[in-house]
């Protein structure tokens, strides 16, 4: 096992994390950018995608420190990190959590377009060498296919603990406040 | 912002799915049915009848050099096979004229009582016989001794082919017919024995007969095929009844023939 097959797995697990957002983000602003879709809560929606990318992110730094546990010595973290530039773009993603960038959700569209083009060049690269490893093409869907599914998780998740908030908080203020209740503790 | 979110959008879903069709593994393909284990009957069509001319490549000739009539059975009835074979043997039909001795080394009588049809075995038909006195089981004292008065018969004259009625067991086909779980046919013949008894006895016995099929022999201008024949017998049922060896005899013929 040499150093190109570690930094291949690196790329897949880079993939993994953001490759499916691109998909995700175009097909939901596409929905619900339909007028009769058109509300407060679909802009609610579109406004979490940036701060769910910027989560995902936190998810993968979570994962490289794993790795790298119990040594977090810059020598393992150098003889680990085979893709170092991939993994600092990936955790950049930590930005779109800043105010200044999840108003500008187009940000990590382009973002989350390298981890894509990826996936689109080893399909390229299929169509042209007659040759080529189609296993290679293979693990790009699956884990495209695995980075939709968390990039849809949890813009999903983030929806549903707004609106938890929002009910609880709703509910909260239509409830009397008993008199005295609080010089009893 | 819209139309580019759209073109982006039918690009990404295009890619993914041209992607999907490409490393499609074809694992919701139902498999390709098993490989039967059952056994495949086929037979052929090959045609083989008895014949004494040398040089005739359509006349079959009976190779008793290269044949044997083997019989085992359990020793003292209950240890391992005890194994003899006859050393005098042949593809005749014994009628009572022919149940005498004879002064020669060589076959007595011609062994051409016999007819294979490969694919008819309605038509396939065999007789043949062997010379009890001529029990080889390597032990001289044994086949010279006491089997010559376990079979009721006499010891061997040199010279002589002893075909008396006494000193014969010979088997003639009823039937036969394919055998529907193999490739091979069951064959039903009457076998006649005298034995230890008085007079000969007649039983119908079934057995498996196989056919080898005919194949140029390797560096030679003539052709070879083999009948295999396995079939028991109950010694007891011909009035032998010693304890040496258990009554069930397992008998198997293997025949060659060629056409030199």
């Amino acid at each position: 096992m040499d150093n190109s097959f570690l930094a291949y797995i690196q790329k897949l697990e880079a993939m993994a994390f953001f490759s499916g957002y691109a998909l995700v983000y175009t097909v939901i602003l596409s929905i619900l950018g339909n007028r009769r879709l058109k509300g407060k809560l679909s802009d609610r929606i579109v406004s979490f995608l940036p701060i769910s990318y910027g989560l995902i992110g936190i998810l993968f730094l979570g994962f490289q420190l794993r790795k790298l546990y119990p040594d977090y010595s810059f020598e393992h973290i150098h003889f680990t990190f085979q893709q170092p530039f991939l993994i600092i773009w990936g955790l950049l993603s930590f930005a779109f959590l800043a105010p200044v960038l999840y108003k500008r959700p187009l940000f990590s569209l382009l973002h989350s377009c390298l981890f894509f083009y990826f996936v689109a060049s080893d399909l390229f690269k299929q169509a042209t060498t007659p040759l080529a490893d189609t296993n290679i093409v293979k693990n790009d869907m699956r884990v495209l296919a695995a980075s939709v599914i968390l990039n849809i998780a949890v813009p999903c998740l983030i929806t549903i603990l707004f609106l938890g908030f929002n009910y609880i908080k709703k509910h909260k203020s239509l409830i009397p406040k008993k008199q005295g209740s609080s010089t009893l503790f | 912002m819209k139309p580019f979110n759209k073109i982006l959008m039918i690009a990404l879903l295009l890619i993914s799915g041209v992607g999907l069709v490409v490393s499609c593994t074809h694992k919701n393909d139902p498999l390709p049915a098993s490989v039967s284990t059952a056994i495949k009957i086929s037979h052929g069509k090959h045609i083989h009848l008895a014949g004494i001319t040398l040089g005739d490549t359509t006349q079959w000739k009976f190779d008793k050099v290269h044949s044997a009539v083997n019989w085992s059975s359990p020793f003292l009835e209950v240890g391992a096979d005890l194994t003899g074979k006859f050393n005098q043997f042949g593809v005749a039909d014994l009628k009572d004229a022919l149940m005498q001795n004879y002064n020669t080394t060589k076959q007595p009588v011609p062994d051409t009582s016999w007819a294979f049809y490969e694919n008819e075995p309605a038509k396939t038909h065999f007789a043949g016989y062997i010379q009890t006195n001529q029990v080889n089981t390597g032990e001289p004292g044994r086949d010279g001794g006491c089997l010559i008065t376990t079979f009721g018969t006499t010891k061997i004259v040199a010279g002589t082919q002893n075909l008396t009625v006494a000193n014969v067991a010979h088997i003639k086909t009823t039937s036969v017919v394919f055998d529907p779980l193999s490739n091979g046919y069951i064959a039903t013949f009457d076998f006649t024995w005298q034995g230890g008894g008085s007079a000969p006895v007649t039983q119908s016995i079934s057995g498996k007969l196989t056919y080898v099929p005919e194949t140029l022999v390797p560096g030679a201008t003539y052709s070879d095929f083999g009948l295999k024949l396995e079939f028991q017998i109950n010694k007891a049922d011909f009035g032998v009844n010693n304890t040496e060896v258990a009554d069930k005899v397992n008998i198997v013929v293997n025949a060659n023939f060629n056409n030199k």
